[in-house]
């Protein structure tokens, strides 16, 4: 017998295994989702709530308070005996992205010269720019850039000054 | 001069709304709430770019609404220039771009507002 759906937290709680289904519903930060696959990857799922792997790790919660982290491009099997579902944390260790490839740094407040840094470039040669809510704009080189995971950033020769 | 469309559309990306303005049968394009970089004041402002050598010397020129202030000083060397019917502020500033495009010199200009010289 295949279920249509299946709360995957109902079997866990009752500590049986989970049959195959259609549709499983998981529990992600609390909130119900439909997965209509049984071994999603970590990604899929953070998808699910909006986040990125760049910023935000996922845990899958195990009965017992048996918690697991789950990379980005790991499969979960969603039959898993005694998975009860996920929750999202803030990475401290993020992926910015500068010139293309991520790099990884911790989150918070960091200087230009550290950012640029990962690129092997200095704030003598070169600027940096990042692209927020539009395309790129020059960051000051004298002022903390907050970084909280996926910031998108480029760099330029410095080819200007003041005559 | 006439300016790729890819270009202009590149343009558009940085300011609220964008358009072409004549003066003198030149082309300037008059960006309106162009977003400045951070620690600027105001954050964003009405600007005009001459993407076209003028007789100041300089390659190109980006003139604002008003004067801003920036992490670091400049030189506000044009003030109350009249424009296009308007009044425009720019302060010194000279890229050594070789043929650069319109996103490219507008960027250019802005960094001015970002480096200590």
């Amino acid at each position: 017998m295949e279920y249509v759906e299946v709360h995957i937290l109902e079997f866990a709680v009752k500590g049986e295994e989970v049959p195959i289904a259609a549709v499983y519903h998981v529990r992600i930060d609390g909130r119900d989702f439909p997965i209509n696959t049984v071994d999603p990857t970590g990604a899929m799922l953070l998808e699910k709530v909006g986040r990125r792997p760049c910023a935000f790790e996922l845990i899958e919660e195990l009965v017992h308070n048996d918690n697991h982290v789950i990379e980005p491009e790991e499969r979960v099997n969603l039959r898993k005996k005694g998975l009860k579902g996920f929750i999202t944390a803030e990475k401290e260790l993020v992926t910015i992205f500068i010139n293309g490839p991520g790099y990884k740094i911790e989150r918070g407040e960091r200087t230009v010269a550290e950012i640029l840094d990962k690129v092997k470039e200095t704030t003598e040669g070169y600027v940096l720019l990042e692209e927020k809510q539009g395309p790129p704009i020059p960051l000051p080189p004298d002022r903390p850039v907050k970084v909280e995971g996926c910031e998108v950033f480029h760099t330029q020769p410095q080819s200007g000054g003041s005559s | 001069m006439n300016f790729p469309e890819e270009q202009i559309e590149e343009l558009k990306a940085y300011c609220a709304k964008l358009s072409a303005l004549r003066e003198a049968n030149r082309i300037y394009f008059f960006l309106e709430g162009l977003r400045l970089p951070p620690g600027c004041e105001p954050g964003a402002c009405d600007a005009l770019l001459r993407p076209f050598p003028g007789g100041d010397g300089y390659p190109s020129q980006l003139y604002f609404s008003t004067q801003i202030k920036s992490p670091f000083t400049r030189n506000w060397n044009v003030s109350n220039v009249r424009i296009c019917e308007k009044n425009w502020f720019a302060f010194s500033w000279k890229h050594t771009l070789s043929s650069p495009k319109l996103a490219e010199m507008l960027v250019n200009h802005l960094t001015g507002f970002t480096r200590p010289k």
